[in-house]
């Protein structure tokens, strides 16, 4: 492992460390804003692939 | 989600519910930073059948429904929440259910599971994500290693602690 990978972490922990440390309430609302970003995220679909043989140039 | 441990609590002053706890995920947060969850598991000592002794879920829905939440599967929503009402299955989470503690969350007071029994309860289960909350329970100092120990060899885990010890080394 290299440095910065021990240092990434590192600060991985410390941040774990803290958030942990905060009031029960506040983690709560953290807990409640992670999903509710979750569900705000949204996509769109890739368009229908056309039908091959209808696709297909007609040939006379 | 206070509404809700307000509301749970009401439901074990009412009688619909016995001795309750909070565990899994949301039990954890009070420990550990949060953790993202689905649901909410409230273990419950619940009543048995009128001259029986059948665990019975039925006075929980009525009391609920009658309140206006509507079931989803094996969950209730509440506030939109999906929570689980589950009866100790094992010998551990019913002496974690009896060795539960009180909290408030901003001025509504709750019960819920020690951080040693939530990490022996998710080294009992053994999934790869429970292992891995065992390691943060580590990790953030939240067990006393004593009681952790002493919980572990009173329900025969003390093999399945040596053999995560092996596979996750402390950080």
């Amino acid at each position: 492992m290299t440095d910065p990978m021990r240092q990434i972490l590192e600060n991985k922990r410390a941040r774990r460390k803290e958030l942990a440390a905060l009031p029960v309430g506040e983690k709560l609302r953290l807990l409640e804003q992670m999903i509710a970003d979750t569900r705000a995220i949204t996509a769109s679909l890739p368009p229908k692939p056309s039908h091959p043989v209808q696709a297909a140039p007609k040939i006379i | 989600m206070e509404k809700i441990f307000a509301l749970i609590k009401q439901m074990e002053a009412d009688g619909v519910i016995g001795r309750y706890a909070i565990g899994g995920a949301v039990g954890s947060i009070f420990w550990l930073e949060p953790i993202t969850t689905k649901d909410i598991d409230v273990f419950v000592a619940l009543p048995t059948t009128p001259g029986g002794t059948l665990l019975t879920l039925g006075p929980i829905y009525e009391y609920l429904l009658a309140r206006g939440f509507a079931p989803r599967g094996q969950f209730i929503i509440i506030e939109g929440w999906a929570v689980e009402f589950v009866p100790p299955g094992t010998p551990l989470v019913e002496e974690a259910l009896a060795e539960a503690v009180e909290r408030d969350v901003n001025g509504v007071a709750t019960r819920v599971f020690t951080a040693e029994h939530l990490a022996a309860i998710c080294l009992q289960v053994g999934r790869a994500k429970d292992h891995d909350r065992v390691s943060r329970f580590v990790e953030q100092g939240a067990l006393d290693a004593e009681k952790f120990e002493t919980i572990l060899r009173r329900h025969y885990l003390l093999e399945k602690w040596h053999e995560f010890q092996r596979w996750y080394p402390e950080p």
